[in-house]
């Protein structure tokens, strides 16, 4: 009995503390990443970003998306891919005014998704 | 990772709560929350594992959540008294002196066959073999048997609560004979709980809101 209820509130311990952490360690990662999509954008905007600053961002991602892979459902991180080979195939062409449009939408997926696994009523229903 | 468990906990109550308004017929040898652990867990471990663009974690996450649960309740199941009744349910005695409770039988969505059908399954293959017959919480039927069993010939069911097995009563009655005995008796076809006939004529007989009675008749042809 003792040990079955040891188990239970281990249990449950170790539940919580994971939330916690996947909250915390999400939020972190796409705040990271919507802050250097952010600076993207403003060169973009000044028609100064280079080859470089793509190359930059994606290499960001890259790093963080192999471990939001174990939080995240893989085709949520797909669609980051999907619209950040766009606007960097677009800067590479110095075609910036298409590249905004994707940034826009890269700014949106990062500042959305961490909010859709998050406790909240819309989520769970 | 929070939301999936908090997802878990609606779908594992929602189960509990239809398992338990569906009455002991669906359930097999099982506590219903058993029944709804053993639904879901099955399809938790499969869903991650077949589809590849779900993290392992989520699998994981409502597994354990699934065993919280499972402990909350077994541990609800010791303490609380109430609380057992309500998650666990309560034996329902489906036949006592008086022959087959209809209420208790339609509180557990059971009909009669249904009934009949447990009791074989038990090893008892007439009404009147048992004093006491009751269903489990878990669904299974257990019964006080009576010293001796009053008959060595299997029972066909003839009226099971109002409604006629035609195919049986040609079998056993010839004729306008079955309604002539129902008249005998004093029923109207829709009043009569069951009706079973053995191959030695022996018939159990129960009208709505009287005891059951035993009687001889005479059967068409033996079995």
């Amino acid at each position: 009995m003792v040990r079955a209820i040891c188990y239970t509130l281990a249990a449950v311990a170790l539940c919580a503390a994971l939330f916690v952490f996947t909250e915390w360690y999400v939020g972190k990662q796409f705040k990271e990443f919507y802050d250097a999509v952010e600076v993207l954008y403003e060169k973009v905007e000044d028609e100064t970003a280079n080859r470089e600053d793509g190359f930059a961002v994606r290499t960001l991602w890259n790093s963080k998306k192999e471990k939001l892979h174990v939080f995240l459902p893989h085709n949520d991180i797909s669609y980051v891919d999907y619209w950040l080979s766009e606007a960097c195939g677009l800067i590479y062409n110095r075609r910036y005014e298409l590249a905004l449009g994707k940034l826009e939408v890269l700014k949106e997926i990062a500042r959305n998704l961490p909010d859709a696994y998050r406790l909240k009523f819309e989520n769970i229903f | 990772m929070a939301l999936v468990l908090v997802r878990t906990t609606i779908i594992f109550i929602t189960l509990l709560l239809i398992m338990r308004l569906m009455g002991k017929s669906q359930i097999g040898e099982m506590q219903p929350f058993e029944f709804v652990i053993t639904l879901l867990i099955a399809e938790l471990a499969c869903i991650p594992m077949a589809d590849s663009s779900i993290p392992l974690l989520y699998g994981i996450i409502a597994i354990i959540a699934i065993f919280i649960l499972h402990q909350i309740v077994w541990l609800l199941d010791l303490w609380f008294r109430p609380v057992k009744n309500v998650i666990c349910g309560e034996p329902s005695v489906v036949i006592n002196r008086d022959g087959i409770d209809v209420f208790q039988l339609k509180k557990n969505n059971l009909d009669v066959s249904d009934l009949i059908e447990s009791m074989r399954a038990a090893g008892y293959f007439n009404l009147d073999d048992v004093y006491y017959g009751l269903f489990e919480s878990n669904g299974s039927f257990s019964a006080l048997e009576k010293e001796q069993v009053a008959s060595t010939s299997l029972s066909l069911t003839l009226v099971d609560l109002g409604k006629p097995d035609k195919k049986n009563i040609n079998k056993c009655f010839g004729g306008d004979d079955f309604d002539k005995f129902l008249s005998k008796q004093g029923a109207k076809l829709r009043d009569v709980v069951v009706m079973t006939v053995n191959g030695e004529g022996r018939v159990y007989f129960q009208k709505k809101g009287e005891k059951y009675k035993i009687l001889q008749t005479e059967v068409k042809e033996k079995w």
